[in-house]
């Protein structure tokens, strides 16, 4: 009964509640059987153990069945963890601990789990004890088959009603602290340690799946969680549904800290994590690829940059590239829907231009070169919020609420004059009305606006406590007013602000290989 | 285990159906065989590595290759895997002679045959060993990287250097320019950047580090060329910076801010300045086969207004034209004479780089591009050739050349063969080719370098840079290099 909610137990902690987690480690992942590819990965240290993970973490192009591979593995393991290590029964408990650990560690390491980290760890680690136990039992029940006929032991055996009671007590008692371990422990450490984790792994599935809808509600969903790659992957949402000029503000953006570590180890807030979703989004294509292609200099190839790098060479028109990037991703089971839709885009600009996301991204593709390093970064904020020129409105509505976010109310003011005549977004709207008390101009092209700007002086009033304790101000009013610009205006991403200005950004490097 | 299981399946798949014989009964279609690395018709040296090609042919499930007699088949992957003793045997007869080559495949009605193709065999062979790094096209990071030596006569490849296979803060650099002397491994050197930084500088199996630095140079060396016989370096020593293009045909631009040329006494760590310029920006230097001239590339600085050098050439980074220059030298005083005109392109509004002068002194082969000096990202970028024996124009090698990049390329020691890096198969990842070079000053269709496995260019994700060819391998050891490289101060050059 134990093993058997173990086994469910561990099937819905890694196939539920880390599913989405292990799916984005999967596609931050890449295993084909073929030496040439695997093998930068081989010559590593542990290289064929991590070769293995990454072949069984390919299950989790769904969940659920790398979740029971998972869940199989874990229980199975504990058994033969508790069979090798002959545990009498009142320690039984015991042979639970090491998947227990692995659960933890999972739940400790969050995003270290596959970013800048190996991802074959995740379950290279528990396959090789696996492994091991399986071996080890396999050498003692041999040896107990050889001594069958071996004198019996000792201590004579309890009686079937002894060992049947005392069994039924053991189990009554240990099995809601199970529950309590196996489950609820890893969950409250991952909630604790690493709250946007499930949710920024959700909006990064519901992206592969073209749910932007659904991203949008995830991000309402956590709007109190206040993390940079959450907010990223929102902003995304928001563009693909057109609601980024009336929703951008509606969660949190202060930015707590992010426990992830970089390559070497050092602590890192993950600021380039999803810089190729967001400037591909956003129609930068080139940084995009950029990125990309230095994350598969760093991580080796993962499908996450292959795909990116097919999809993005098909709209260059990068016909030979994509064509071996396809090749690799052919190479990686289960990738056959991807190939389906993409590859037959190949010499057919035609059919780039038709999918409405290609054609989205292209919208806000730049109209004119420029270099990519004249621009503050991440360059999906540095271009927008200095952008004079776009192939439709959209880029107009980017370049106007990377000026907000910013808080570069001059470069915005400078470019809202295009809308005069025209009744701004909301969001945009409001941003007029916080600079209208400081300029008349703004009433008199823009006399819709007087509702806006009376909100705005009553919002002031509410405001006026908080002004020299703007985080407490923050906190207290989120719930009030988020969603609003002005609250984001003096009360939003205040540590970042307040470090160093609209210069947040830092310009790129520009050594050469 | 499904690792294992799925390679052992892949393996019989692969087995499974190679036919070992010609079909006696055929069908001729008049389509060419589809088949990579594209071999036809080209020349190649008679110590090749086996051509191992695949023929991509979604209708058919077996093929069978005739090279001249030699028979060899391949499976549904249609990789052909040709038997190298019979292959060396086959190159040994028909040196100086053409191999006619003829694809069979197995399709649903039976077997068909493609039109034939010919191989010409060269009577001269090429430097056994070339090396060159294997760097993923990255624009800033890196990661894992090397410097390989290839034996061109086999597959084997060897490591020369390498920086780290795990990643390690502390340990992470680069190497990068790797320069022989005349073709010999016995003079070496490659510079290491970031972590252990220096330049790397052997005698036969011995090596050590030098810095090359000074308050009298610009900074330190970049692109090297040994003199023939001397050892004496010549260096460019550049300021450069990379940019990338949001929309524009190409996708980087890597620009010299300032450029000089220094030259370098190995025996007695002496650096000194060749040309120290504000007006010019001088690189690649590029020693005669005899040491007497120094070519190199130039172009005029420009007028710059302004405070910010770097973003005022980069806002004219399509304006930065390289012509060739040489300059006498002078051993005796080592000294160098007035600078002359080789090749003139910035007159035609186009550019020049990396300078090579034919082991005869015939021949200078450079690239000619539409912009700037680092070729290697421009897809204008051929390979041109100016006779120095005469007067006659330069003139490109078209055989050899293809619409995509072709830049980086060294000479063979005997004069006949070229090998350079190109973008053609893909525009991204750089392949090295070979050509031969004939004795009328001509370049025939360029191939492929050839590996085991034909598909494996198809699947590398680094970029073959900087092909440089030599008579032997490399003499100092991995070791040697590792310990020069991680465990040695450089010793800082004395300016003269």
């Amino acid at each position: 009964m134990v093993s058997c909610a173990f086994f469910l137990l561990s099937w819905a902690w890694s196939s539920w509640w880390m599913g989405d987690v292990l799916r984005i480690a999967y596609e931050r992942s890449y295993f084909a059987a073929d030496a040439t590819l695997m093998y930068w990965l081989w010559q590593q240290p542990f290289g064929s153990l991590w070769i293995v993970g990454r072949a069984l973490l390919t299950l989790y192009h769904w969940p659920l069945l790398g979740g029971l591979l998972v869940a199989v593995l874990l229980a199975c393991g504990s058994w033969l963890v508790g069979y090798c290590l002959r545990l009498p029964r009142r320690w039984r408990w015991a042979q639970y601990l090491p998947a227990c650990c692995w659960m933890i560690w999972t739940a400790w390491s969050g995003l270290d789990l596959y970013y800048m980290h190996e991802p074959g760890r995740i379950i290279g680690v528990p396959f090789l004890v696996f492994v091991v136990c399986a071996a080890d039992a396999f050498v003692i029940w041999t040896f107990k088959r050889r001594r069958r006929h071996a004198p019996a032991p000792v201590s004579p055996a309890p009686r079937k009603e002894e060992r049947g009671a005392r069994s039924f007590s053991f189990t009554l008692l240990l099995l809601p602290l199970f529950i309590l371990l196996l489950f609820l422990a890893p969950c409250l450490l991952l909630q604790h340690r690493h709250p946007f984790l499930r949710p920024l792994t959700r909006m990064q599935v519901q992206l592969m799946e073209q749910d932007y809808a659904g991203m949008v509600e995830t991000g309402h969903k956590n709007a109190h969680l206040s993390y940079r790659p959450l907010a990223a992957y929102y902003a995304i949402g928001l563009v693909r549904t057109g609601h980024l000029t009336d929703q951008l503000f509606d969660i949190r953006l202060e930015y707590d800290t992010v426990y992830a570590h970089s390559y070497g180890g050092d602590p890192e807030q993950a600021l380039n994590y999803n810089l190729v979703d967001c400037d591909f989004q956003s129609g930068l294509v080139r940084p995009a690829m950029r990125r990309a292609m230095e994350e598969l200099t760093m991580d080796g190839p993962s499908l996450f940059t292959l795909k990116h790098l097919a999809r993005m060479a098909l709209i260059e028109g990068d016909w030979e590239v994509a064509r071996k990037y396809f090749h690799i991703i052919r190479k990686a089971p289960f990738e056959g829907a991807f190939l389906e839709k993409y590859e037959p885009m190949l010499h057919r600009a035609d059919l780039v231009e038709a999918d409405p996301e290609f054609a989205s991204v292209m919208q806000t593709a730049p109209l004119t070169n420029a270099f990519e390093n004249q621009f503050a970064q991440p360059c999906f904020l540095g271009y927008f919020a200095v952008a004079e020129s776009g192939r439709s409105i959209q880029t107009l509505y980017y370049s106007l609420m990377a000026n907000l976010y910013s808080k570069r109310m001059p470069d915005f003011l400078a470019r809202c004059q295009v809308l005069v005549g025209s009744t701004p977004p909301r969001t945009i709207a409001e941003g007029l009305a916080t600079q209208a008390p400081k300029n008349d101009f703004i009433l008199q092209a823009f006399p819709q606006l007087k509702m806006d700007v009376q909100r705005y002086v009553g919002f002031l009033k509410v405001a006026a406590p908080y002004m020299k304790e703007r985080e407490r101000g923050g906190r207290e009013l989120f719930d009030e007013y988020h969603g609003y610009f002005p609250y984001y205006y003096f009360f939003g991403n205040i540590r970042a602000t307040v470090k160093s200005g609209e210069k947040h950004l830092e310009t790129s490097k520009s050594g050469v290989n | 285990m499904i690792c294992f299981v799925a390679v052992a399946i892949a393996l019989l798949s692969a087995c499974s159906g190679r036919p070992t014989s010609l079909p006696a009964t055929f069908t001729e279609v008049a389509d060419s065989a589809c088949i990579y690395p594209d071999y036809r018709d080209v020349t190649i040296p008679p110590n090749i590595a086996p051509l191992n090609f695949m023929v991509v042919d979604d209708a058919a499930d077996a093929f069978v290759a005739d090279l001249g007699g030699l028979v060899c088949g391949a499976g549904s992957d249609g990789k052909m895997d040709i038997d190298t003793a019979a292959w060396r045997s086959l190159l040994t007869a028909q040196r100086g002679k053409d191999i006619e080559v003829r694809v069979y495949a197995r399709r649903g009605q039976g077997w068909v045959r493609h039109p034939a193709f010919r191989l010409s065999v060269a009577e001269e062979p090429i430097d056994s060993f070339l090396s060159y790094r294997l760097i993923e096209p990255g624009y800033e990071l890196y990661r894992q990287l090397g410097l390989y030596q290839r034996n061109l006569t086999n597959f084997t490849q060897t490591t020369i250097y390498e920086n780290n296979r795990s990643y390690d803060n502390d340990e992470n650099h680069c190497v990068n320019c790797h320069n022989y002397q005349n073709y010999d491994t016995e003079r070496m050197l490659f510079h290491v950047r970031a972590a252990h930084g220096g330049t790397v500088v052997t005698n036969g199996r011995e090596a050590h580090k030098i810095a090359i630095k000074h308050d009298s140079i610009l900074a330190a060396g970049v692109y090297p060329s040994w003199h023939p016989t001397q050892p004496l370096v010549a260096f460019s020593t550049n300021k450069t910076g990379q940019v990338f293009h949001l929309l524009y045909p190409e996708k980087i631009e890597v620009l010299d801010t300032e450029s000089d040329l220094i030259l370098y006494d190995a025996e007695r760590n002496q650096v000194s300045n060749i040309l120290r310029s504000t007006d010019a920006l001088e690189t690649f230097p590029c020693w005669t086969p005899d040491g007497t001239r120094l070519y190199y590339c130039s172009a005029k600085m420009p007028e710059l207004e302004g405070e910010n050098t770097e973003a005022l050439i980069t806002s004219r980074f399509d304006s930065l034209l390289y012509d060739i220059y040489s300059m006498p030298f002078d051993l005796a005083t080592r000294t160098f004479g007035e600078p002359r005109l080789e090749v003139d392109a910035s007159s035609q509004g186009m550019s020049c780089s990396v300078p090579r002068i034919s082991p005869d002194g015939h021949y200078l082969l450079y690239t000619y591009g539409r912009y700037g000096q680092f070729h290697i990202w421009h897809k204008s970028a051929d390979l041109w050739v100016k006779p120095l024996s005469n007067d006659l124009a330069p003139y490109p090698l078209t055989a050899a050349n293809s619409p995509d990049a072709d830049s980086y390329h060294s000479w063979s020691s005997n004069g006949r063969w070229i090998v350079f890096s190109s973008r053609r198969d893909d525009g991204n990842f750089t392949r090295p080719y070979i050509a031969y070079f004939d004795r009328q000053g001509q370049a025939r269709r360029a191939f492929l370098l050839p590996q085991r496995d034909p598909e494996y260019n198809q699947l590398l994700l680094k970029s073959f840079n900087v092909p440089e060819l030599t008579r032997s391998a490399v003499r100092v050891t991995i070791e040697e290099l590792n310990h020069v490289v991680r465990h040695t101060e450089a010793q800082v050059a004395a300016y003269k």
